[in-house]
């Protein structure tokens, strides 16, 4: 497939497109704005149904993106569902400046526009039909302070609004904020609210709502799981019906992409009924409105008619929740859904890309955030040395890992950061070949030698250890089992144990279990590269207790840097450090699909993170 | 008789402290903190975990917790799931028993109405093509897995016949393959245990002497045969009563059945005690409960046991 070959060069770096140096412009963007203070968007209603193609879109192959995996909160809309309503807002881009600045008009195409045709179908929308998702665990709560995983986002990102919306080029783009403004020092954010929106109660929305939603979710009081998205805010006030400020105690280059997204509650009901009755029943200023939730069978919403984009073209959109990934295939093969919010196994995915049968499907593809790796406890001595954890890379046969038992449907993973975020992805680090020899000479240098039971030993220790992998974990076990072959033929001595995840994750925490294999973001996440909650030496989720100073400077440093190209530095720069360090065996960022059924038109192509797609599905439309 | 009652509930209520009392230890032992699964990758800080904790009491130690939990379950409250933060736990329970119960209403009844005469025609035409059948389809029951059976039925009344929906209820359409699936084993199971009690019962020699007297075939069959053929039927479904409600765990998830079985996985996976608790209390019930409703069915069968 053309897109195995696109990763390769993802991989070496080669071959950018039109399309690519536009995305790497698009993000660079999304990271400038704060430093420019000066993003004006003009999103009013005005007719902006005009195509200025770049020629981005001409090359695109719709299986051959990469993105993100990881819940992020994103947006598109092409060209054909761009209707003379749509207000989304687009930006004036300098051709090879990423730090350009942008200027919002109504009379641009957007990222979107110009980059997409409608994988589902060419043709006008046509109004009616219910959407059918199906995810693989309850919905477990309907609150925005809820809406992690992609299963609970599907349903919740749609019902809330938020001030911006990254679209699936990681491009921010302005949603019920008209326009914000940065002051200089990268301390103030003022947002105008859009006007004109209403709750699906018929109630107004203004910049009250925003003030308290920001207030309420970053205050210490209310436990919030997402008070993160607010660390460094100190005041949010509402200075008039559609003018918000946000004041910081420093610069915070993650905030657009963290505060911007969040999803906004009414003051006039949230605040009445409080946040455990509003997880039940959230009134939002979305697309769709709840209509039924069933949390462990299924949620179902109906269009917002009074929409500020517009009405959607569907009557509902509707979850169903369907664990078994297997069911899942059969049911959109079947005709009975339309997409599977959670991915189906290999198999299943490779069916729809090949089967000729299957060919009428919409396949998106992008690269997962997350990385699939293996953590490692850095405080067990044996682990110390970092020869030692190189060795290891050496010794993992990755590419086998990704052609045999991940069907190529993987990219291999050189730091922590994908290559689906083309602006900070740095290929220029240390490598990790397959070769034994190189790992068994690492080990020999380190001072383990070979025992009588082919078991490498120092000072009377043997490098043993065992790695714990999540009970069930049908997916990742073989790579495990492959991974443990590879490392115990130089002399390592890995043993395979099964736990649930958050057994895992207290025994790494406490350090207590060795070694793990999961998927994590270590930045990434919405485009954003920030990693501090996973790789900073006192961060809560540091899985692999990682203690790097270097790294912990340099993570300050890059929340705190508003410049793009200085931002790119530091995280290059962190990416050579993880490489070079080997915190933990960073393998491979697996390929997230995302299939439509035939019946779904108006997909776009193209997209670099698939599943906030469904945050769009008010653009497309079913064609039976 | 209400003596007996009164005694075997008492045995009943000291059962259901003892399970709650090791379920709730046994689920603290467990390595692992509920909250990482309420916050996920969400960067947040060991001041907002103590906040988190403090208000849902998971900083408390656990026998001071399972207190709490006990005086609060005998007030009928059984306290709100940290998954479902804000749903009342009974109310979780209560929506995901309605299908689990219809699913094994149905499956239990088909499985009767098919299982026990077909075995007793087994075992009156011992040997025959029929019995032969019978037990065929009796071995394969019990030995083919639920999961595959669920999967093979999808294959076919989904994938390739579109006959049936393959998940979630709705329709009568949705019931069909999940209770199929449970009623499979349980057909088979019951059909060989009343062959076998058939023809147990078939050689006694008060059947011979009912037919010496006279009877017809019918009456010897319905007074004589099946009566006390039925005794170890019922002892043993009693018994799958309570195991038909684990037993749905694999057909709740294969079909994306919400009922009791899928809850209580997931709640042990996500560390959601008070679910788990609830659960747990509901099948302990179940046990006790289908054990004094098999007490009392031996008396009616059997009036010896009555009299004992």
């Amino acid at each position: 497939m053309l897109r195995d070959s696109r990763f390769e060069d993802l991989l070496t770096g080669i071959a950018p497109t039109s399309r690519r140096s536009f995305l790497k412009r698009s993000v660079a963007m999304a990271a400038a704005l704060p430093a420019f203070g000066s993003l004006l968007a003009a999103c009013g209603d005005d007719d902006d149904d005009d195509d200025d193609d770049d020629g981005g879109g001409e090359d695109a192959d719709p299986t051959a993106t990469e993105a993100s995996g990881g819940g992020g909160d994103e947006a598109t809309a092409t060209e054909e569902e761009m209707t003379d309503d749509d207000p989304t807002a687009t930006e004036e881009m300098v051709d090879d400046d990423p730090t350009a600045t942008e200027e919002m008009t109504d009379d641009e195409p957007t990222a979107t526009e110009e980059d997409s045709g409608s994988g589902g179908g060419d043709g006008e929308p046509v109004q009616g039909g219910v959407f059918i998702g199906l995810g693989h665990h309850e919905v477990a709560s309907l609150s925005p302070d809820d809406w992690g995983p992609s299963v609970h986002y599907f349903i919740v990102g749609n019902i809330h609004g938020r001030l911006l919306k990254l679209d699936p080029f990681y491009v921010l783009q302005p949603n019920h904020a008209e326009s914000f403004e940065v002051s200089d020092d990268g301390l103030v954010y003022t947002f105008a609210v859009r006007d004109g929106i209403t709750w699906h109660d018929g109630e107004t929305f203004d910049a009250d709502d925003v003030a308290y939603t920001y207030n309420y979710y970053r205050n210490p009081d209310n436990a919030a799981a997402s008070a993160s998205n607010y660390v460094g805010v100190i005041d949010v006030e509402a200075t008039d019906a559609s003018t918000v400020v946000v004041t910081l105690e420093q610069p915070n280059a993650a905030l657009l992409t963290r505060l911007g997204q969040a999803g906004l509650v009414p003051e006039h009901h949230h605040g009445e009924i409080g946040e455990d009755a509003y997880k039940a029943d959230p009134i939002g200023t979305g697309p769709w409105i709840l209509q039924e939730w069933r949390a462990a069978e299924f949620t179902e919403l109906v269009a917002n008619p009074d929409y500020w984009e517009g009405a959607p073209n569907m009557d509902g959109i509707r979850e169903n929740i369907v664990p078994e990934a297997s069911v899942r295939s059969i049911a959109l093969q079947s005709g009975e859904a339309d997409s599977a919010v959670w991915p189906l196994v290999t198999d299943d995915h490779l069916a729809f890309l090949e089967d000729p049968e299957l060919s009428d499907y919409t396949v998106v593809v992008t690269s997962s955030v997350a990385v699939n790796h293996f953590m490692i406890n850095n405080l067990n001595p044996i682990f110390q040395d970092k020869r030692v954890r190189q060795a290891m890379m050496f010794a993992i046969d990755r590419e086998a890992i990704r052609t045999d038992l991940w069907q190529g449907l993987a990219v291999l993973a050189t730091a922590n950061i994908s290559p689906a975020l083309e602006f900070y992805y740095e290929p220029d680090v240390a490598q990790y070949p397959y070769d034994p020899d190189q790992a068994a000479a690492l080990l020999e240098e380190a001072g383990w030698t070979l025992n009588g039971d082919g078991v490498r030993e120092k000072d009377g220790e043997t490098l043993s250890w065992t790695c714990t992998i999540i009970t069930g974990d049908q997916a990742r076990r073989p790579e495990a089992e492959l991974v443990q072959a590879n490392l115990n033929e130089v002399g390592f001595n890995m043993e395979i144990a099964e736990a649930p995840l958050a057994t895992i994750q207290e025994g790494q925490r406490s350090g207590d279990i060795d070694m793990s294999l999961y998927n994590w973001t270590y930045g990434g996440g919405d485009g954003e590269p920030d990693g501090s909650n996973t790789l900073r030496s006192d961060a809560r989720n540091n899985w692999s207790n990682w203690q790097n100073e270097r790294a912990d400077e340099l993570l300050d440093a890059g929340l705190v840097e508003t410049d793009p190209d200085a931002r790119k530095e530091i995280y290059s720069e962190i990416q050579k450090l993880v490489a070079e360090e080997v915190p933990f065996l960073f393998i491979k960022y697996w390929d997230w699909f995302n299939i439509y059924a035939p019946r779904v038109k108006g997909v776009p192509e193209g997209v670099l993170e698939g599943d906030n797609l469904y945050q769009f599905l008010h653009q497309m439309w079913i064609e039976e | 008789m209400v003596a007996f009652l009164i005694q075997r509930l008492l045995q009943g209520i000291v059962v259901l402290f003892i399970v709650t009392f090791f379920t709730f230890g046994l689920m603290q032992l467990a390595p692992g903190d509920p909250i990482d699964i309420m916050v996920g990758e969400a960067i947040i800080t060991d001041e907002q975990i103590e906040l988190i904790q403090d208000k849902w009491g998971l900083n408390r130690p656990w026998y001071e917790q399972y207190f709490t939990w006990l005086s609060n379950f005998v007030q009928g409250d059984f306290g709100q799931s940290v998954v479902r933060t804000g749903v009342p736990v009974s109310d979780m329970v209560i929506e995901a028993m309605g299908p689990t119960l219809k699913l094994n209403a149905l499956a239990i009844t088909f499985a009767l109405v098919l299982a026990i005469p077909a075995g007793i025609m087994a075992a009156v035409k011992q040997y025959s093509v029929f019995d032969s059948g019978i037990m065929v389809w009796a071995s394969a029951g019990v030995a083919l897995p639920n999961f595959w059976i669920a999967l093979m039925l999808i294959v076919l009344f989904t994938g390739q016949l579109g006959w049936l929906p393959s998940s979630t209820t709705g329709t009568w359409k949705h019931w069909v393959m999940p209770v199929a699936v449970l009623a499979i084993n349980e057909t088979a199971i019951l059909a060989r245990l009343s062959r076998g009690s058939t023809l147990e019962v078939i050689n006694q020699e008060y059947v011979t002497t009912a037919r010496a007297k006279g009877l017809s075939e019918r009456l010897v069959m319905v007074r004589h045969v099946v009566r006390n053929a039925l005794l170890p039927i019922v002892t043993v479904l009693g018994l799958r009563v309570a195991f038909l409600l684990s037993g749905t765990i694999v057909v709740e998830t294969i079909f994306a059945f919400p009922g009791i079985g899928r809850l209580f996985i997931t709640s042990v996976d996500r560390l959601d005690y008070q679910v788990v608790q609830a659960i747990t209390v509901m099948f302990v019930l179940f046990v006790i409960v289908a054990n004094i409703a098999t007490d009392l069915l031996y008396g009616i069968i059997d009036p010896r046991i009555r009299v004992k």
